[in-house]
């Protein structure tokens, strides 16, 4: 859940760098599982949010979710992707695990989008485990250039 | 863990670790690769020896604006695995669908247990 968002120039990439550290911290924290550290993100989708002249691009991974699983609503320039993700048939049936990294069941993440959002202007799309949702910018809230004739 | 342990990277690249779940069932071990963001022809499955090698070959994303939030890992998937001589190397099976790779391996007939009849 963001309640403040990161709003800089990536010129130094600071999210990479706290990524590394993230990375390097989960390392010590070994828990028995190569990507189960301290820090690690493994129970709800990670997302990105990035914006662009005229739109905001949302990407969410969704590995093994289906199409018909996942519910996107948009209120009040708040965007909630919710759903389910589901046990497949076989691993219902299994007896013994080695190793368990993945998980299902249902998930939520709630994102607020900025003013310029036009919940109308919605469109997502599945593919590969990966949900990208892009939303478009409403026409009197995008940046523009104003020529001024200088006389 | 006989049939499987993971050999844990050495390399100081910056692929990521995708996220495994590895469970047996009657003969069959099935591992479970979570790549996100792959598609069939990315992926390289290889055995060399007694190493089971899973690459990932995720797309370059080319992002044109800012990062208002950044929370995924991009980059290559990468997981190597050691499997002991009781896995069949001959009859491995890979499905991948949406974004997530399974793979079955079977275990060999003559390291099953058998039971013996007795007269």
């Amino acid at each position: 859940m963001n309640l403040m968002l990161r709003n800089r120039p990536t010129e130094l990439d600071p999210v990479e760098e706290l990524d590394r550290l993230q990375r390097e911290l989960s390392r010590w924290f070994d828990f028995g599982f190569d990507n189960m550290g301290l820090l690690d993100r493994t129970l709800a989708p990670a997302v990105d949010l990035v914006e662009s002249n005229d739109s905001y691009t949302l990407t969410v991974d969704l590995p093994g979710v289906d199409k018909k699983d996942i519910n996107l609503t948009v209120e009040n320039n708040v965007i909630t992707i919710e759903g389910e993700k589901k046990e497949t048939k076989e691993m219902k049936e299994k007896k013994r695990y080695f190793r368990k990294e993945t998980w299902e069941g249902s998930f939520r993440r709630t994102i607020s989008l900025p003013v310029a959002a036009d919940a109308d202007k919605v469109k997502a799309e599945l593919k590969n485990g990966v949900l990208t949702v892009s939303i478009g910018k409403k026409e009197e809230l995008k940046p523009r250039q104003i020529a001024v004739q200088v006389q | 863990m006989n049939e499987v342990v993971e050999k844990k990277q050495e390399t100081k690249t910056r692929s990521i670790q995708p996220a495994c779940t590895i469970s047996e069932d009657e003969g069959e071990v099935r591992v479970r690769v979570e790549m996100p963001g792959v598609d069939k022809e990315g992926i390289e499955v290889s055995i060399e020896k007694n190493e089971l090698v899973i690459r990932g070959k995720n797309e370059p994303v080319s992002v044109e604006g800012t990062y208002l939030i950044k929370e995924r890992q991009t980059g290559d998937y990468y997981k190597r695995f050691i499997i002991d001589e009781t896995i069949d190397r001959d009859k491995i099976r890979a499905v991948m669908n949406d974004g997530v790779l399974e793979l079955t391996l079977f275990i060999k007939e003559t390291a099953k247990p058998r039971k013996i009849d007795i007269k």
